[in-house]
């Protein structure tokens, strides 16, 4: 999927097209689930980088969206900041936590790396659970969002809020599509695809998986970042190693390497995550109500599901069709 | 308080029995990855499964000794229909999407167990043939917490024979090295991995039924252990039953003394001994050589 991509601009511009339609005629409970969707695609994408064009499988991703998120409570809470300098900082926190954790992890490949990224998260959620400065368990509340007052709006409207973090995240894609599409990105594709080639040619390739975990991590930590001031408050949840996985299965599901993918695996989890735990949703096709609170096992079959049958994902799917189409 | 030999020796016994419950979980899952390269992010969910068949057990025969044999039987039964229906279809596919399937399988088992338990918090009574407490070097110390320590050396003599002295030992010892070269020999690597893995499964669900009479058994017992035996099987370098036994020792130790004596950093320590022995050694303590 890596290499010629054609397809990326008609999908970017029809998921573009399909926000905006939704956030046009939403109501209240839309602009939400749209903010959340917006965000959670923010960092699958960042994911997508380290997973799908450097070949480095993280489950511990988690780590820098709760570091973001912690650091924007610290900013805007305790110190007063406003919250665009809090977002700024939220940035630098989390990637300095990767330019940190990267030192370590980038040091081991393959399934060892899976398993040190989820001890990197939760060594992260295990250190909030515990850290009374920041509410231990119970998080802290009172997360601002930004004043808009300067240009006549109000970003506590979800309308206003969903419509920011939606060109958040359109921006988000615009960078890594800029990135992935330099040198720096093919280098990146290069040491997925063949690390001792590259490394014989002269490369110093720790150097720029460490470059590629941090970019992530502080996009992860933006992301962060905009969910405190989504929900106005932070908990240690944030970071727990289920975050992590889910948000790799967004990657997974929506196909990895393309970004677009993930930000449309984004779009179908989030919506998932919704559907399945609402009781309206199981009454509607005629199955007992009470599944709605047992979601999270028809989403562990879902998820097997995809991974065993979506080989490539949603938008490796539609590539292959395409070009199946095109041929005859 | 760190010198006084009481609290030593206290707090050295409990190490112990939290590291032979690690050890119980790390030791089938360090194998399996040894030999297949493939680990089960499930295995925390077996161990809960082990804890509730024992209450359930419990409940219907009135003795904690047929839970202990029921239990993990279940156990290795439940790995078993699972290597079977998942786990054969997808040898060829990379480590992430096996990571991944198991990953899937702990919001199941998570779910499925607060069907059919539901959520609140369960204990069983400790037997009665263990349920009192001697006296270790002057200190008084639980019987029962004593037989986890018996129970997880007498595990760890049995492994260390069966893997040096019989045939299947032999293979798995060989398949860890390497794998394809066995396979060339004419030996069916398949059916030793499926036998390793159906041990670990069933090691697993004793470490459950072992600790459920101690620790409470709630949906959700199995993630912090979870994280726990992975770090094991990082710190120690899957593959080897030594790289198991340091592991869990290390961390066990490690863990519990770090509770009491800095509990605010809670397992920060483990975690940053984890990324202390990566960084010197990282392929762990005692890895085995990787020939393919």
């Amino acid at each position: 999927m890596i290499g010629r991509d054609p397809l990326h601009l008609p999908v970017a511009a029809a998921l573009v097209i399909a926000a905006g339609v939704a956030w046009y005629g939403g109501d209240f409970f839309r602009h939400e689930v749209l903010a959340e969707i917006a965000i959670y695609a923010i960092l699958a994408m960042s994911l997508d980088l380290l997973v799908g064009y450097a070949g480095l499988v993280s489950l511990g991703h988690a780590a820098f969206f709760a570091a973001g998120a912690y650091a924007t409570a610290a900013c805007t809470v305790f110190f007063g900041w406003p919250v665009s300098a809090a977002t700024v900082a939220a940035v630098g926190c989390a990637a300095a936590l990767a330019a940190v954790a990267g030192v370590f992890v980038i040091r081991v490949s393959g399934v060892f790396f899976i398993m040190i990224t989820l001890a990197l998260g939760q060594m992260v959620y295990a250190y909030f659970f515990k850290a009374s400065e920041f509410g231990k368990d119970d998080g802290m509340a009172g997360i601002p969002r930004p004043d808009l007052s300067m240009i006549g709006l109000d970003a506590t409207d979800p309308q206003v809020f969903s419509a920011l973090t939606l060109i958040a995240a359109f921006g988000v894609w615009a960078l890594l599509r800029t990135v992935v599409g330099s040198p720096f990105g093919a280098m990146l594709v290069a040491i997925h695809r063949n690390e001792s080639r590259v490394r014989a040619l002269g490369c110093p390739v720790p150097r720029y998986k460490l470059a590629a975990f941090v970019l992530a991590g502080a996009i992860g930590g933006f992301a962060g970042s905009l969910i405190a001031q989504h929900s106005g408050f932070v908990s240690p949840d944030l970071g727990f190693w289920t975050v992590s996985g889910e948000v790799l299965i967004m990657v997974i599901i929506g196909g990895m390497g393309s970004l677009v993918g993930a930000a449309l695996g984004a779009v179908v989890m989030v919506l998932l995550r919704h559907e399945l735990s609402h009781r309206a949703f199981w009454e509607a096709i005629g199955l007992p109500a009470d599944l709605a609170s047992y979601w999270q096992f028809v989403m562990g079959l879902i998820f097997i599901a995809i991974v065993l049958l979506a080989g490539d994902g949603l938008y490796g799917r539609l590539l292959t069709t395409w070009r199946r189409l095109r041929r005859s | 308080m760190l010198l006084d030999p009481g609290f030593l020796i206290v707090q050295t016994l409990n190490g112990l029995q939290l590291s032979m419950l690690l050890f119980l979980l790390s030791i089938g899952l360090s194998v399996v990855f040894g030999m297949m390269n493939f680990i089960n992010l499930a295995h925390g969910t077996l161990y809960m499964v082990g804890a509730y068949l024992a209450l359930s057990s419990v409940r219907w025969f009135d003795s904690y000794w047929v839970a202990l044999v029921l239990a993990p039987l279940g156990v290795a039964l439940i790995g078993a229909v699972f290597y079977a229906v998942l786990l054969r279809h997808m040898q060829r596919q990379s480590p992430m999407r096996q990571v991944l399937v198991t990953f899937g399988l702990i919001f199941v088992g998570f779910d499925a167990v607060r069907m059919v338990w539901g959520a609140l918090p369960h204990t069983i009574p400790i037997p009665a043939a263990l349920d009192g407490s001697v006296t270790v070097f002057g200190e008084i110390y639980p019987t029962y917490r004593l037989f986890i320590i018996a129970l997880g050396v007498t595990v760890l003599i049995a492994l260390h024979f069966g893997l040096e002295r019989t045939r299947l030992g032999a293979v798995v010892r060989a398949g860890v090295d390497d794998r394809r070269m066995v396979a060339a020999l004419g030996i069916d690597v398949e059916r030793a991995f499926f036998l390793v893995f159906c041990l670990g499964c069933w090691l697993a669900g004793l470490a459950g039924v072992v600790s459920a009479p101690v620790f409470s058994i709630f949906p959700g017992m199995d993630m912090s252990i979870l994280i726990l035996t992975l770090i094991v099987v990082v710190v120690g370098g899957p593959g080897s039953l030594k790289g198991a036994v340091v592991g869990s020792f290390v961390i066990g130790m490690v863990d519990t003394y770090g509770q009491v004596l800095a509990p605010e950093l809670a397992r920060v320590t483990i975690y940053a001994l984890m990324a202390a022995v990566l960084l010197v050694r990282p392929q762990g303590l005692f890895p085995v050589s990787q020939a393919h």
